[in-house]
């Protein structure tokens, strides 16, 4: 018993020992140390472009925001953090407010970047956008039905409405944004009106919405551009057929504009290699990534001068922003729960 | 009849060192839970709790409810049903399938969650094939449905151990008597397995109850629910511990329920092992129905859904980086599993001293198991940086910088968290399987005169060692499986396979998910062979 168990401290030791960050030897790589909540299959790429060009090594962690803000934060002075990365506006916000961002000039990054997906007070950047946009069965919608967010609260729509739960973050920003427009009491009514418009209990995530819309379930479902887009592109016959079925739409396009989410990043407070990490940062800005983000996530880049191929997506652009700044998605965040939490919208 | 206690007490074997290995087994477990409930306590108060009582709290107490008992009441008809048939019957097909109805415990419920409701929902392939008559695997019910799917083998695992034990004698007794075989089972060989089925029944709940992602999937909104969304919808980890309490307080109550069993039963188990009885061989239409029922369990858990991101994968470009994460799970589990198990044997030994200090130590190592993992985490977090904190003056006056991050991020915090969300696992097995030391037979050994180490070693061994390998071998599937405390725990580029499984299903890419969660059993393979051979030659 004794061996063995000396057996798994050493290998708990190896374990350790693997994952230390190696600054500390002088003849080791420079690196930079990334946590992120973005999980997507284009940033392995955009790590690797940056390591081949910079030489800087890309150590990472990813997991849900929320964690990886309370790692940072327990970790404190020690923490070997150097960028955080979000797929939210409102977790951006809370890091900041947990003060786990250091204030940085990225005035040189963000010239061609709209303000409104600019931190006024520079503790992160966005470097792409997303768009919670409605999607409408091509047979059962007629265009011009649904213009806003707004008229999905009209009882026409009672028993036709496909969403995914209100734990999700992107829910929880929409229903922000509107605390923003309409106030607590009108996005009450109309979060109070959807779940009374929904056609079953929210469940799976945005694709299952679509698929519900192709199978006759629900008329219209809100979604995220990107997963209509990865499923206009994807391989799978299926996921092309369900979403031929469906139109995207971009809404309040008269009025406040589509609602926007962005994917951010900060530089920590702690961060042992700041140059490192604003380089990074800086590379989230280059033609390389901004390309990959359009390419192999469908997000929209924020720099609007490069050039991408993908002419799903390239056929939804241009249209009318919400110039609400994002950062006030998460002033808006906690209301905005209450709100589903009070409404019963599961 | 009542054990011959006033021979010797049973626990005067290994006394000290068991009982102070159980308290450290019971410090890693509990230690974290105790961090969160003093986040909990020390923090200020808001006015959440009193919003959610108001809204949702009802709504995730009855979902709760509902979802476990669903699990439970799956997960032990299935494996009583299946741990019977393997231990007392014989049928073309046992042996193999013996082992191979523990695989659904490595497929995790998350995933047999996404591949079901993929399936079944509006426009999926059931869907459509049934033209809408299939029912959508989702709420409540479809939680419940897939925890029972998936953890039936806890109750299985310990059930068909118990009933291999069992004397015939009491059954015998019954059908001399008149009583049908059925009759017989259910007045004899059910209520001495009661135990064993209760402990696998606590820990099928205390999974359901602690899991996020397949309830948050399916739409079942149970309390874990609710304290992730006080955690980040309203970015309070106070509040998130303070609801905590609550699964701790269920946990509680579980593990209270499943001891209460055991103490009833405990004078019906002293019959050891003397005459096992023979196996009933099943043929023809009666076998045809056992192969039926072993494998209806096996295609709803594992080979349906399991096939169906098979079939996506093939649409699919494989994922990179599928050969480290594969050895990361291996290693992180086998380790994990080899020392929750012998901490589980060293607690369930010291509990035989029924001493007060060793009971509290077994039952604050089970609440480990009651709170989501994600929670669990913190705790651990909380316990690792302040460690570090309170190491800085001193490390500060040494060398004028702050302690160094040791403990954070490492793979000891990955196996301090597993410790203390899955030892519990292990104690219940270890505790049932030393239920067969009985006290006569350490009386025996004594008055032959042989030394304690004699007795641990050619006693008690052989008698323990198919419950202490379950252990280690449920732990080593739990660590596999395991999602949130890993995600935030973990080292820098290290993915485990349910990482990249996860990842992938979380945005639906579910032909992408496809390879990582087939390799989940594929690696529980590997020690399940080992375990099931090593057992089979300890039965000869």
């Amino acid at each position: 018993m004794k061996s063995v168990k000396l057996l798994a401290f050493a290998a708990s030791l190896a374990v350790a020992a693997c994952s230390q960050p190696a600054d500390e030897v002088s003849e080791t790589p420079q690196v930079v140390n990334v946590y992120s909540a973005r999980h997507y299959s284009s940033d392995a790429a955009i790590y690797a472009a940056f390591t081949e060009e910079t030489g800087i090594e890309v150590n990472l962690v990813s997991a849900n925001g929320d964690q990886l803000i309370e790692r940072v934060r327990a970790d404190g002075e020690r923490s070997p953090a150097d960028v955080i990365i979000t797929v939210d506006a409102a977790r951006l916000h809370r890091a900041e407010e947990a003060g786990l961002f250091a204030q940085t000039d990225f005035s040189d990054l963000t010239g061609s970047v709209p303000a409104n997906l600019v931190d006024p007070e520079g503790y992160w950047v966005s470097f792409a956008k997303r768009s919670r946009v409605i999607a409408w069965s091509n047979t059962r919608v007629q265009p011009g039905e649904i213009t806003t967010y707004e008229d999905l609260a009209d009882p026409q729509w009672q028993g036709r409405i496909c969403v995914r739960g209100s734990g999700n973050a992107y829910n929880q920003s929409l229903l922000a944004s509107l605390v923003a427009h309409l106030g607590e009491e009108g996005a009450q009514a109309w979060a109070q009106a959807i779940v009374d418009n929904m056609a079953r209990d929210p469940q799976g995530g945005d694709r299952t919405q679509i698929n519900g819309i192709a199978a006759g379930e629900c008329d219209v479902a809100i979604t995220n551009h990107y997963y209509y887009a990865m499923m206009v592109n994807s391989d799978d016959p299926a996921a092309q057929a369900a979403a031929a079925q469906v139109t995207l739409f971009f809404p309040n396009q008269d009025t406040t504009g589509a609602h926007v989410n962005v994917s951010g990043a900060g530089i920590a407070v702690n961060a042992p290699n700041t140059d490192n990490a604003r380089a990074l940062i800086a590379y989230f800005f280059s033609d390389t990534a901004q390309r990959a983000f359009a390419e192999m996530t469908n997000e929209i880049p924020v720099r609007t001068d490069v050039s991408w191929e993908n002419p799903t997506l390239a056929a939804m652009l241009p249209f009318v922003e919400d110039d609400l700044n994002v950062s006030d998605l998460g002033d808006h965040n906690e209301t905005a729960q209450r709100i589903f939490d009070r409404v019963g919208w599961q | 009849m009542r054990p011959a206690t006033a021979f010797t007490r049973p626990g005067r074997i290994l006394p000290g060192r068991a009982t102070s290995l159980a308290i450290l087994a019971a410090t890693l477990c509990a230690a974290p839970i105790l961090a969160v409930i003093w986040i909990g306590l020390s923090g200020e108060t808001g006015d959440y709790l009193r919003h959610l009582a108001g809204t949702r709290l009802p709504t995730y107490l009855a979902t709760s409810a509902l979802v476990g008992l669903i699990a439970a009441g799956g997960a032990g008809l299935i494996g009583t049903g299946l741990g019977w048939l393997m231990a007392r019957t014989d049928f073309a097909g046992r042996r193999t399938l013996g082992w191979i109805l523990i695989l659904p415990l490595a497929v995790p419920a998350y995933v047999a969650a996404y591949a079901w409701l993929d399936l079944s929902t509006a426009g999926g392939p059931l869907h459509a094939a049934t033209g809408g008559l299939f029912p959508t695997i989702r709420g409540s019910w479809g939680a419940g449905l897939m925890f029972a799917l998936v953890l039936y083998p806890y109750v299985y695992l310990l059930a068909r151990n118990t009933f291999s034990s069992q004397s015939a004698d009491a059954y015998n007794a019954a059908r001399t008597l008149g009583a049908g075989p059925l009759t017989a089972f259910w007045r004899t060989s059910l209520p001495m397995a009661r135990p064993a089925i209760a402990a696998g029944l606590a820990l099928v709940v205390m999974e359901s109850l602690a899991d996020y992602g397949t309830v948050s999937h399916l739409g079942a909104p149970t309390l874990s629910i609710g304290l992730i969304r006080a955690w980040s919808g309203a970015g309070s980890l106070v509040d998130a511990a303070r609801l905590s309490l609550v699964l701790v307080f269920i946990a509680m109550l579980v593990f209270g329920l499943e001891r209460a069993q055991r103490r009833r039963a405990r004078s019906v188990n002293a019959a050891g092992r003397h005459k096992p009885s023979p196996r009933i061989r099943l043929s023809g239409l009666p076998a045809l129905g056992a192969l039926t029922a072993c494998l209806l369990p096996l295609a709803l858990g594992m080979v349906i859904p399991l096939g169906r991101l098979v079939w996506l994968a093939a649409h699919t470009e494989t994922a990179p980086g599928l050969a480290a994460a594969s050895w990361h799970s291996l290693t992180l589990a086998a380790i994990t599993a080899l020392i929750a198990a012998a901490l589980g044997l060293a607690t369930a030994y010291a509990l035989r001293s029924r001493t007060a200090i060793a009971t509290l130590a077994a039952r604050a190592a089970g609440l480990g198991y009651a709170v989501p993992g994600a929670v669990a985490a913190v705790g651990v977090i909380a316990i690792l940086s302040g460690t570090q904190s309170l190491l800085d003056p001193a490390w500060r006056a040494i060398t004028g910088e702050v302690f160094p991050i040791l403990l954070t991020g490492t793979g000891a915090a990955l196996v301090f968290a597993y410790l203390s969300r899955f030892a519990a696992a292990a104690i219940s097995p270890a505790e049932t399987a030393l239920t067969r030391v009985t006290p006569s037979l350490d009386g025996a050994a004594r008055t032959l005169g042989a030394s304690r180490g004699q007795r641990v070693w050619h006693i008690h061994w052989p008698l323990i060692v198919a419950g202490v390998t379950s252990a280690g071998l449920l732990v080593f599937v739990e660590v596999l499986k395991e999602l949130p405390a890993t995600m935030i725990l973990r080292p820098f580029n290290y993915d485990t396979l349910a990482i990249i499984a996860h990842n992938f299903a979380s945005d639906e890419r579910l032909g992408e998910a496809a390879l990582p969660s087939l390799l989940i059993p594929l690696v529980a393979l590997l020690p399940m062979i080992f375990v099931a051979r090593y057992l089979s030659r300890q039965d000869r």
